[in-house]
């Protein structure tokens, strides 16, 4: 669960990003986040992560006080949450099994739960076969499933997919999103951020629109499930 | 953290070696050639104090006594020679033998001596020599103390030529010696740098996914003291193997060896553990923190 109350950001130079925003994400909820560049949906996601502390007010995420949260404890905040590059971010020394089972070592799991849980994820990620594989050798929407499935491992109550669409053909952005819809039918809490309207609009869900730091719209819309792209 | 988690981070570190070996070689051969640079010019350095101190042991105080001295004065003399500090050894140098010496040195001028038939002109002397040349001006006072002592004859000049030439030589090694390590570092620090910055990815990548700064840090930090062992390793070998040959060349020329003294030339094997230890030492810790000073920055993620 996320909730913002009542978040100002003003960077060092004067920029104001967010301005007193509240926003609540529930527990199963799936969100897109949209606006044009400069809104402040990078912004909202720093502050999710801790990388960045709002300049008044306060945030909640998955039962930690960001505001009294000290250093040290930012990465068990974090493993709590997958996270989804538009650019992957995958490691190119790795296999596609070894970036996923980094994130299990990074948390000192078991050997034997690590070499139960990332096959089952590579599959549930539809990667079947592709576990030896490095990532120049996938196309844009497996190196996109491969960091879906990172961010999944774990079992993180929270996934947030940053333009998570935006570096793979449209057609197979459609994919991607059914993938996270299926995760968030499983119980985890998803938040989208993306430019592509088409997606929202076919998609539909609940739809939180930041314009110059304010959440100027945040509702639930019905979608038409027709391919636009 | 659990034994198997350090090992993998362990085993990551090495593993990180091979895959990013092109930069772990840049780092390696930057290590090698500044521990190269800074033990040749220590040893350098270590063979010219050698060199003096050879040349400083072959120098002596002449300590004339009174003359007439009754031989329980003379070696009461030697009692009190004896008992100076930086005096090393004492020898007896009587008025017959200095006077035989003084004839074979001054042959042309036989005639001179017969005419002075079995009268030596001569005193009795010792001829003392010190162990710290420094203090050399001290040790006269004291010897001028001793009663009989009637005068003392000490190579003043070349005393403070050697004591200038000693100086110059360490001022001149150590300044050569600072600013090769002030440049290896530089130069390390940015090779490190390098090697990093092409990983800031996968350091951005740890952090978000909830790794903890040592996590991360393990890693580097065992590629970082490996590859430095392995290049004070080599630079320990490549100096050892060039150090004999170089000795072993010198040896075999008479005048060199004439000039310097073969027991100035220090052999490797006197100074191969200090040197083997600290290559190793120097080599594995500029590695190791080398390494995770260049990654600190990319943490603040």
């Amino acid at each position: 669960m996320v909730e913002m109350k009542d978040v100002s950001v003003v960077y060092s130079g004067g920029v104001d990003a967010l301005h007193h925003v509240n926003l609540k994400i529930n527990d199963g909820d799936f969100a897109f986040v949209v606006g044009p560049s400069g809104a402040g949906k990078s912004t909202l996601i720093k502050l999710i992560l801790k990388e960045i502390n709002p300049s008044s007010g306060s945030v909640l995420v998955n039962g930690y006080n960001l505001g009294k949260l000290r250093k040290r404890q930012i990465p068990s905040l974090r493993r709590t949450i997958g996270f989804v590059f538009q650019d992957f971010r995958l490691i190119s020394s790795m296999t596609v099994y070894e970036n996923i089972a980094f994130v299990l070592r990074v948390i000192d799991a078991p050997l034997r739960y690590i070499n139960r849980r990332v096959p089952y994820v590579i599959d549930l990620v539809g990667l079947n076969g592709k576990a030896d594989s490095y990532p120049n050798e996938l196309s844009g929407g497996e190196m996109q499933r491969v960091a879906i499935a990172r961010a999944l491992v774990n079992d993180p109550q929270l996934i947030i997919a940053d333009e998570p669409t935006g570096n793979i053909d449209p057609e197979l952005s459609y994919e991607i999103v059914e993938l996270l819809q299926a995760i968030n039918d499983s119980g985890t809490t998803i938040l989208m951020v993306t430019h592509e309207h088409s997606l929202v609009r076919h998609f539909g869900g609940r739809i939180i629109n930041i314009n110059q730091g304010h959440v100027i719209f945040d509702e639930v819309v019905g979608g038409n499930l027709i391919h636009e792209g | 953290m659990k034994v198997s988690g350090f090992k993998y981070l362990v085993k990551q570190g090495v593993e990180n070696i091979w895959k990013n070996r092109m930069m772990a070689f840049a780092s390696f051969c930057v290590l090698l050639v500044s521990l190269l640079l800074v033990g040749v010019a220590s040893l350098v350095y270590v063979n010219l104090s050698s060199m003096i101190g050879g040349v400083e042991d072959k120098n002596e105080i002449v300590v004339y006594l009174d003359d007439g001295v009754t031989d329980e004065e003379i070696s009461s003399v030697k009692g009190r020679l004896d008992q100076i500090e930086n005096i090393s050894s004492v020898t007896f140098y009587s008025k017959e033998e200095s006077f035989e010496d003084l004839k074979k040195s001054m042959s042309d001028y036989e005639m001179l001596f017969d005419s002075l038939g079995d009268d030596n002109p001569l005193i009795d002397a010792y001829r003392v020599q010190v162990k710290d040349i420094e203090k050399i001006s001290d040790t006269i006072i004291q010897v001028e103390s001793i009663e009989q002592v009637y005068s003392i004859r000490a190579p003043m000049d070349f005393v403070n030529i050697l004591m200038d030439l000693r100086k110059i030589i360490t001022v001149v090694c150590s300044v050569v010696i600072c600013a090769l390590v002030v440049i290896s570092v530089v130069i390390i620090a940015n090779t490190t740098k390098a090697s990093v910055y092409s990983r800031r990815a996968e350091i951005q990548i740890m952090k978000y996914v909830g790794a903890t700064n040592s996590f991360i840090r393990i890693p580097f930090f065992v590629e970082g003291m490996i590859t430095g062992f392995f290049a004070g390793l080599l630079a320990l070998i490549i100096t050892w193997f060039s150090y004999d040959s170089l000795v072993d060349l010198m040896t075999g020329q008479a005048d060199i060896v004439s000039v310097i003294g073969m027991n100035s030339i220090i052999q490797f094997g006197d100074v191969a553990w200090i040197t083997a230890i600290l290559y190793l030492v120097i080599g594995t810790l500029f590695g190791a923190v080398g390494s995770v000073i260049a990654m600190r920055k990319h943490l603040n993620v």
